[in-house]
C-alpha cells in the first residue's frame, strides 16, 4: 500500500503546484460548466420569460414528455444495436487481422480509415449514398432491378434507423477491431498450441480461450463505446436531422433543439438525463463485467 | 567566450521572445484603424455572402464607417443558435443581424431588439413604402417597429401553360375545385403515356414547409391557426381544409404518395421541372430554375396566385429575412444608418436585379426598368398583398413541431382530420401553459 508518509511536506506541496494547472483547468472547464448545467436544469431559463427557480418541475415535465421518451427509446435502441454489431464485426476483423496474412500491415492501416474520418463528414458521405435520386444504393437497386422505383432510405422511421446504424457501424467498427486486436496480441500463443494438441477445434478454442481472455479488453471497449454512443449527436444531426418525424432524434439532439430555441432550463434537464443514462450504463458494465477483476 | 550551452540558451530566449511578440500581435485588437467599427452577422450561400460583401463595401464608401461582416453558416438553425447565444450573453456584437421571419417574435419578447420607432421618427422615415402586411405581420409588435424586411417570399401556383391550353383551358385555376377538376382530367389523359405524371405537387413532408402549406389551404378556405393572438386550430374550416389536403393524396390521387414522406421545396420543384406535374405549389425561387436551359418546362410554365375557396381570397404564407438592431449594440445610430441603407430603394432594386430576391418595398415593383426586365413582379406585388403570417409566438418552434407531426400523420392516412386537429389543439394547450406567463 502506498502512504503519504513516504513524502515529506515539501514534496507534497510541490506536487500540488505541479498539478495546479490541471486542477484549475478541470475546475474551470469541467466542474463549473457541469454545476452550471445542473443549476440551470432546476430553473426556468427561457429567453423570453423571467427566470425563476422551478425545483424538479423540468424533470417532472420530462417524465410526461412523449417526445423525450421517443428520443430515449431511439437512443437506447441505437446504442444496443450498433454496439452489438460493432462488437461482432470488430471481433471478426480482429481475428482475421491477427492471423499472418500477406500485407497485414496494409490491412491494419486500411481498416482504420473510417475511424479517421470526422463524424460529420462521414455523415455527409452516407447521406450521399442514401440519396433518393442519385445515391449509390438506389443506383444498385435499379441496376439489379430490385425495385422499379428508387427507395427512400431516410424517408421511413425504420429505414432512417437502419441507415444511422449502418453509418455508425461502418465508422466505429475499426475502433473495436483495433482494441480487440491489441487484446489478442497479449494472449500467449502457447495456450493455443496446447489446446490444439488436445484436439480442440477452432470454435472450441475461441469460446474457451480467446473470449475469456479477451473479456477485460472487451469490457473496456464496450464501456467506451456505450458512453460515446449514448451521446450520439453529430451523425444524426448531419444524416437525418432527427427525422423523419423525430424518429431518429437522439437525446443530445433533443436537448440541443431546446438550446437553439431558447429554453435552456429544459435543455439542461435533458442533458443531465443523458449523463444519468450514461452513468447508469457504465455502472452496469462495471458491476456485471466484473471490471475490478478484469483490471487485475 | 560563451560556452555552447549558454549560446543555445540565449538563442532559445530570443526565439521565445519573438514567438510571444508574434502571438501578442495576433491577439491584440486591430489598433491601426482609429475609426469605430460595428458588426453585422450574415449567413447563407456563398452567392448570398458575396452579395452582402459588396453591399457592405458600398456602404463604407458612402458613409465612412467601418462595418465588419462576420460570416455565419448556411443553415438557418445554426445561424439562430449563434445569435441566441451571443444575445443571451448580452454581447455588444453583432450590432446588426438578419432574422428569419419566424424568429422575430422570440427575439422581441426576449428583449433583444432595439425598437426602430425613435430612429424612424427622428428622420421622418416612413414604413409606408413597405408592404403593409409584411410590416404588420412580421416586423411590428404592440405598435412598435422592431425590424424591417430585407427580402421576403411568397408561394405561388406554377402551372403547365402548354397542357392547360392543349386541354382547352383558357385560364389557370382560381379555386381549389377548378384545380381539382383540371388535375383529375389531365392526369388521367397524361398517365396513358407517362405513368409518373401527377396533377398537383406540393410540400407535405414533416418539416416547416408543411405548416406553410397547411396555413395556405386553411386560410384560403376560411380557416387559420391564430385568432386574436391565441391559437385556435380545431375549427370546422380547418377540418375541411385538412380533409381536402388528405383527399388530394388518398382519395383523388392527384398528389403522389411521397407527398407526405419526401416532398419538400426541392423535391417538388424537381418533379415539376422534369415535366411530371401539372401544378406546383412553390416559393418564388422556382421560377428562374424552371426557365433554365436544362429544364423540361422552360417556356411552358405559368404563374398565378394560389387558388382559394369561392368567397375567400388567395393567401400565401409569408417567408423571408428581416434586419434588426441588437439591444446590446454600442453603435445603434450607425447601425440604423446601415438598416436604412439596406432597405433603401437603390439597394433593394439592385438586390432584385442582381440575385433575384424579392424586396420588401412596394416601389421597387413599380419601377419601369424592373417591370420591363421582370414582368413577373406584377404578380409578386399582388401576392405580397395577400400574405398570412405563421403564428407569431416566442415558443413557435415547439408549436410548429406539433402541427407538423399530426398534419403529416393525417396526410399519410393514419388519422382523420378531425382527430389530428383535436390532438394538435390539446398538445398546443399544454405548450401554451408552459410558456405563457
Amino acid at each position: 500500500m502506498r502512504s503519504n508518509s513516504r513524502y515529506n511536506l515539501k514534496e507534497t506541496k510541490a506536487a500540488y503546484w505541479f498539478n495546479a494547472p490541471l486542477i484549475i483547468t478541470a475546475i474551470v472547464f469541467i466542474l463549473i460548466p457541469v454545476a452550471g448545467t445542473l443549476v440551470t436544469s432546476f430553473s426556468r431559463d427561457v429567453t423570453f420569460l423571467p427566470s425563476k427557480f422551478l425545483g424538479l418541475e423540468n424533470y417532472t415535465r420530462m417524465l410526461g414528455d412523449i417526445h423525450f421518451w421517443q428520443s430515449a427509446r431511439f437512443t437506447l435502441f441505437f446504442v444496443l444495436v450498433s454496439i452489438c454489431l460493432e462488437l461482432f464485426f470488430g471481433m471478426i476483423f480482429a481475428l482475421v487481422l491477427n492471423e499472418t496474412l500477406p500485407a497485414r500491415g496494409l490491412f491494419r492501416v486500411a481498416i482504420l480509415i473510417p475511424w479517421a474520418i470526422p463524424i460529420a463528414i462521414s455523415g455527409r458521405i452516407w447521406q450521399l449514398i442514401y440519396n433518393y435520386e442519385y445515391g449509390l444504393f438506389n443506383f444498385f437497386v435499379q441496376f439489379f432491378g430490385i425495385s422499379d422505383k428508387p427507395i427512400s432510405w431516410l424517408g421511413s422511421s425504420f429505414g432512417a434507423f437502419v441507415s444511422v446504424v449502418i453509418a455508425d457501424v461502418w465508422k466505429t467498427t475499426p475502433f473495436m477491431a483495433i482494441i480487440i486486436l491489441a487484446g489478442l496480441s497479449t494472449i500467449p500463443g502457447d495456450i493455443y498450441k496446447q489446446a490444439m494438441i488436445d484436439g480442440t477445434n477452432f470454435i472450441q478454442r475461441f469460446f474457451n480461450i480467446t473470449l475469456p481472455l479477451l473479456r477485460p479488453v472487451i469490457v473496456v471497449a464496450l464501456l467506451f463505446r456505450t458512453v460515446d454512443a449514448i451521446r450520439i449527436f453529430d451523425l444524426v444531426y448531419v444524416l437525418t436531422g432527427g427525422g423523419p418525424g423525430g424518429s431518429t432524434n437522439s437525446l443530445s439532439l433533443y436537448a440541443y433543439n431546446y438550446y437553439v430555441t431558447g429554453d435552456f432550463g429544459y435543455g439542461s434537464a435533458v442533458s443531465v438525463a443523458v449523463s444519468i443514462f450514461a452513468a447508469l450504463l457504465a455502472a452496469a458494465y462495471i458491476k456485471f463485467g466484473k471490471f475490478k477483476e478484469a483490471i487485475k | 567566450m560563451l560556452s555552447k550551452t549558454d549560446n543555445r540558451l540565449n538563442y532559445f530566449k530570443w526565439l521565445l521572445l519573438a514567438v510571444s511578440v508574434f502571438l501578442l500581435l495576433l491577439v491584440s485588437p486591430n489598433c491601426s484603424s482609429s475609426q469605430k467599427q460595428f458588426t453585422i452577422w450574415i449567413g447563407g450561400s456563398p452567392e448570398e455572402i458575396n452579395f452582402w460583401e459588396t453591399i457592405v463595401k458600398e456602404f463604407e464608401d458612402e458613409h465612412h464607417y467601418h462595418l465588419q461582416l462576420v460570416r455565419q453558416p448556411t443553415y438557418s438553425d445554426q445561424r439562430r443558435q449563434a445569435l441566441v447565444v451571443s444575445l443571451e450573453a448580452r454581447q455588444p456584437n453583432p450590432d446588426i443581424f438578419l432574422m428569419d421571419v419566424i424568429w422575430i417574435d422570440q427575439f422581441v419578447k426576449s428583449g433583444w431588439l432595439e425598437p426602430l420607432d425613435n430612429f424612424a421618427k427622428k428622420e421622418n422615415f416612413l414604413t409606408g413604402q413597405f408592404f403593409r402586411k409584411t410590416i404588420e405581420q412580421a416586423d411590428s409588435y404592440n405598435d412598435n417597429l422592431y425590424a424591417l424586411p430585407v427580402f421576403i417570399d411568397v408561394a405561388l401556383l406554377y402551372y403547365r401553360s402548354d397542357l392547360l391550353k392543349h386541354f382547352g383551358y383558357q385560364n389557370p385555376p382560381a379555386t381549389w375545385q377548378q384545380l381539382l377538376d383540371m388535375s383529375r382530367r389531365i392526369q388521367k389523359e397524361e398517365r396513358k403515356t407517362d405513368r409518373s405524371f401527377n396533377g398537383f405537387v406540393w410540400q407535405g413532408a414533416q418539416y416547416e414547409g408543411l405548416v406553410c402549406t397547411f396555413l395556405e389551404f386553411a386560410a384560403s378556405m376560411g380557416g387559420g391557426i391564430m385568432q386574436d393572438d391565441s391559437i385556435n386550430i380545431n375549427t370546422p374550416a380547418n377540418v375541411r381544409a385538412l380533409q381536402f389536403m388528405q383527399n388530394l393524396i388518398q382519395k383523388y390521387g392527384i398528389s403522389p404518395e411521397n407527398t407526405y414522406t419526401e416532398m419538400k421545396e426541392e423535391e417538388v420543384r424537381r418533379t415539376f421541372q422534369r415535366g411530371n406535374a401539372l401544378f406546383e405549389r412553390n416559393w418564388t425561387y422556382a421560377w428562374q430554375l424552371h426557365q433554365s436551359d436544362n429544364s423540361e418546362v422552360k417556356g411552358k410554365t405559368g404563374i398565378e396566385l394560389l387558388p382559394h375557396a369561392p368567397g375567400d381570397s388567395s393567401v400565401s404564407a409569408l417567408g423571408g429575412w428581416h434586419i434588426g438592431i441588437s439591444k446590446y449594440s454600442d453603435m445603434k445610430d450607425e447601425a440604423w444608418q446601415f438598416v436604412k441603407f439596406v432597405t433603401s430603394f437603390k439597394i433593394q432594386k439592385e438586390m432584385l436585379m442582381r440575385i433575384g430576391w424579392n424586396p420588401g418595398r412596394r416601389d421597387v415593383y413599380e419601377d419601369e426598368e424592373v417591370i420591363q426586365k421582370m414582368p413577373r413582379v406584377k404578380l409578386l406585388k399582388e401576392a405580397f398583398d395577400h400574405t398570412i403570417a405563421r403564428p407569431t409566438l416566442p415558443y413557435y418552434p415547439q408549436v410548429t413541431e406539433v402541427i407538423q407531426r399530426y398534419i403529416n400523420n393525417c396526410l399519410a392516412g393514419k388519422e382523420s382530420p378531425g382527430k389530428a386537429l383535436q390532438t394538435i389543439a390539446e398538445e398546443l394547450k399544454q405548450i401554451e401553459k408552459l410558456y405563457e406567463e
